[in-house]
């Protein structure tokens, strides 16, 4: 087992009445891309906050790289070794994409030269281009740059392809996954189902400031029994009355289309071979269990594509 | 490169290609010098305007000697653009029919009737009152040296010279000066009229001066008046990029989450404090350059800061800008700082004697204008750049210095790294 880059355990963290964060506990090993997901004010940032050393927790602890974020020498410590795009980056507007990524890189003792990363990060073309004039998309790519500008081992990514369009959020996602390659610990902040279950080795669903669910994303569905469907395209009333002798949760939508609930690998293998043995000629779709379903199940509802509850 | 060394080149270019911080921070006051060097550069008239009408006149209608002698008297002080009304006409009418367009101070001078004759027969009066006292005086100082004869003589003549004097008639020749009430120049003409008519007076009775007045010039320097603008505008434009240009550009780094971004870097708290002042410090050195290239180009301005201007320069735009440091930790957004800014710079120009002297306002501004950081900036900048007086260069300085200290402290404190 790689050593914990981070170990966040008993994470309180108060604002006047309001609980941000409620008894959190998570462990982040070498190389791992560790994802926060949950809805608007779930208490994802605060929790990356606390870890960035930004904010000092109320109660609990948090080391990063085994030294306490509210100790002074720690801070220091982990501020040299820790890359970060915060929600929302915003570099210096009349900056040139080289100098903010020049800018943040002056910054540290360490540095990746400042070509190499635009290299890496398809900002070549954009060097002498103003931030101000940047899409969001590129912008983003800017502050993965600024991240990344001191080599650090240990990357955050709050929320970072919030507001982009598709094509922008693959790009994101391409350059997170390089990361990973690179052998550098990333924790991320996330509302997208999809982009957690896609990029993150482990998950762990926040609501109201608690972890409710934690694990990979295999585990999280196993663990909630999250149920797997089979759908016959045009198959009508004859296929359901098949398929509900041997299994309990089938109805038939408006199109026609047969819908089964299925709870284990096993029962997709029976209701494909009793299809098989009536020959029933429909096209068959096998849904696999998603971490939205994990969410529905766990939280009791979505979310939208704003991050908040449905 | 040091971080805090990284945050002033960047906040420098930053500022530099933002068109509003460029305006703001150099054009307005290089636009403002322009404009009081328009008015106070010296190519214009700085002459009062005097509308006179001489009704003294002889007995074929011309003017009489004395009056025009008045007359030249005054054109010859080049203090005032004379020009004549008719003798026949109402000068009040005249005037203001003439007035124009924009209208205009009335000030008309009446040369009334009988003006010679009344002068001449008032100064005879005055010399022989003067000649009577004399002859009275001595008389009495000797009179115990003089046999009877002597004093009998003396007597007489006395006797015969007060009976000349009281011949002469009692009466005085009075000018008339209208002026208008609204008219901020009024004590001004009116005061150098006084001079030339008591000049004037001297001159018939035959006096001369008994006091004699030389003039001295505290400048090492020939100045003209837009020379003294120049420390005031520096000062000004120091003041406002500091608390204004430093709470702006920091509350919107705040709310873009630059600031919260820096923090998670090994950058430090002094080290951005001191990367925002020093900027601020060297954009104001730039600033002062610009002010003082374009005055010396178009006005020929030679007001040129010497080695304590520039630290005065220096120390004033640290204070400044710690100021500013200390407004950004209380301020949230930028509207605020736009507000709060204003608030405090509008009132430290006015009031802190940057335009105009700090005696010519009541005396509770005079006192509220001590408490201005303001005041000494600019009276130090003045003594330094006009009067090169080093004692109050350096009395300055230290008030600054100290106050500068204090703001960084102060800046320290209420700028949040780590929020709670």
């Amino acid at each position: 087992m790689p050593e914990p880059v981070v170990e966040v355990d008993h994470l309180v963290k108060r604002y006047g009445d309001l609980v941000a964060v409620n008894d959190a506990a998570f462990k982040v090993s070498q190389g791992e891309i560790f994802a926060l997901l949950g809805p608007n004010g779930a208490g994802k940032t605060t929790v990356i906050e606390i870890l960035e050393c930004l904010r000092t927790p109320s109660e609990g602890t948090a080391k990063v790289f085994d030294q306490d974020v509210t100790n002074n020498a720690g801070a220091r410590e982990i501020r040299s070794r820790i890359g970060v795009l915060p929600q929302d980056f915003n570099g210096l507007d009349k900056l040139t994409v080289r100098e903010n990524v020049d800018f943040f890189g002056a910054m540290f003792r360490r540095r990746v030269p400042t070509q190499e990363l635009l290299k890496t990060l398809g900002l070549e073309d954009k060097a002498k281009v103003r931030f101000e004039t940047l899409s969001g998309g590129l912008k983003q790519r800017v502050g993965i740059a600024a991240a990344l500008v001191n080599d650090p081992e240990l990357v955050f990514l709050d929320e970072p392809t919030t507001g982009l369009d598709p094509k922008a959020r693959r790009d994101v996602w391409k350059v997170i996954r390089s990361l990973k390659a690179m052998n550098k610990t990333v924790l991320l902040s996330s509302h997208y189902m999809e982009e957690a279950q896609i990029l993150a080795d482990r998950i762990a669903i926040i609501n109201r400031g608690k972890i409710v669910a934690l694990g990979t994303p295999h585990e999280l569905i196993d663990d909630v029994g999250a149920s797997r469907r089979i759908i016959l395209r045009r198959g009508g009333a004859p296929v359901a009355e098949l398929l509900r002798k041997r299994f309990d949760q089938v109805r038939v939508e408006e199109d026609g289309d047969v819908v089964v609930q299925l709870t284990g690998v096993s029962q997709v293998w029976t209701a494909l071979s009793l299809l098989a043995e009536a020959k029933v000629e429909k096209d068959v779709d096998v849904v696999l269990p998603t971490i939205e379903d994990v969410f529905l199940k766990v939280i009791g509802t979505r979310i939208t594509e704003e991050g908040e509850l449905a | 490169m040091s971080r805090f060394m990284a945050v002033t080149v960047a906040l420098i270019k930053n500022w530099l290609r933002s068109r509003s911080g460029l305006f703001f921070s150099f054009l307005f006051p290089i636009m403002l010098l322009l404009v009081f060097g328009a008015i106070f550069g010296g190519t214009g008239s700085s002459s009062y305007s005097l509308y006179y009408q001489n009704r003294d006149r002889t007995v074929d209608g011309s003017e009489t000697q004395l009056a025009t002698s008045l007359i030249q008297a005054l054109n010859s002080t080049k203090a005032f653009s004379l020009t004549q009304i008719p003798a026949d006409v109402e000068p009040k009418e005249y005037v203001t029919d003439r007035a124009g367009f924009f209208g205009g101070n009335i000030r008309i001078l009446i040369i009334p009737e009988n003006f010679q004759q009344d002068v001449l027969n008032g100064t005879i009066r005055v010399q022989l009152g003067i000649s009577l006292g004399t002859a009275v005086t001595f008389y009495k100082l000797f009179e115990p040296t003089l046999n009877v004869t002597e004093k009998m003589t003396i007597l007489n003549e006395i006797d015969i010279l007060n009976q000349t004097y009281q011949a002469f008639p009692k009466r005085n020749s009075t000018l008339e000066l209208i002026l208008d009430s609204s008219d901020q120049s009024a004590q001004v003409v009116k005061g150098i009229i006084v001079s030339v008519v008591n000049s004037f007076n001297y001159g018939l009775i035959g006096a001369t001066h008994v006091i004699a007045f030389q003039e001295g010039l505290i400048e090492t320097r020939k100045f003209r008046t837009i020379d003294y603008y120049v420390p005031g505008l520096i000062a000004a434009f120091i003041m406002t990029n500091g608390i204004i240009g430093v709470t702006g550009n920091s509350t919107e780094f705040k709310r873009r989450g630059i600031i919260k971004r820096l923090a998670t870097t090994p950058l430090t708290k002094l080290d951005w404090i001191l990367g925002n002042i020093l900027s601020q410090t060297l954009l104001n050195l730039l600033l002062t350059a610009a002010i003082i290239v374009v005055g010396w180009l178009v006005f020929g301005v030679q007001a040129i800061p010497d080695v304590y201007a520039l630290l005065l320069i220096f120390s004033g735009s640290v204070m400044f800008s710690g100021i500013g440091m200390v407004l950004s930790g209380f301020i949230k957004d930028v509207e605020a700082a736009s507000a709060v800014g204003n608030a405090i710079t509008f009132p430290m120009m006015f009031l802190s004697g940057t335009y105009w002297p700090i005696e010519f306002m009541p005396q509770i501004l005079q006192q509220i204008s001590k408490a201005m950081p303001l005041t000494y900036f600019s009276d130090g900048l003045r003594n330094a750049m006009i009067y090169q007086y080093l004692p109050g260069v350096f009395s300055n300085l230290a008030i600054i210095l100290a106050l500068a200290a204090v703001f960084m402290v102060l800046g320290v404190f209420t700028t949040r790294w780590r929020e709670r």
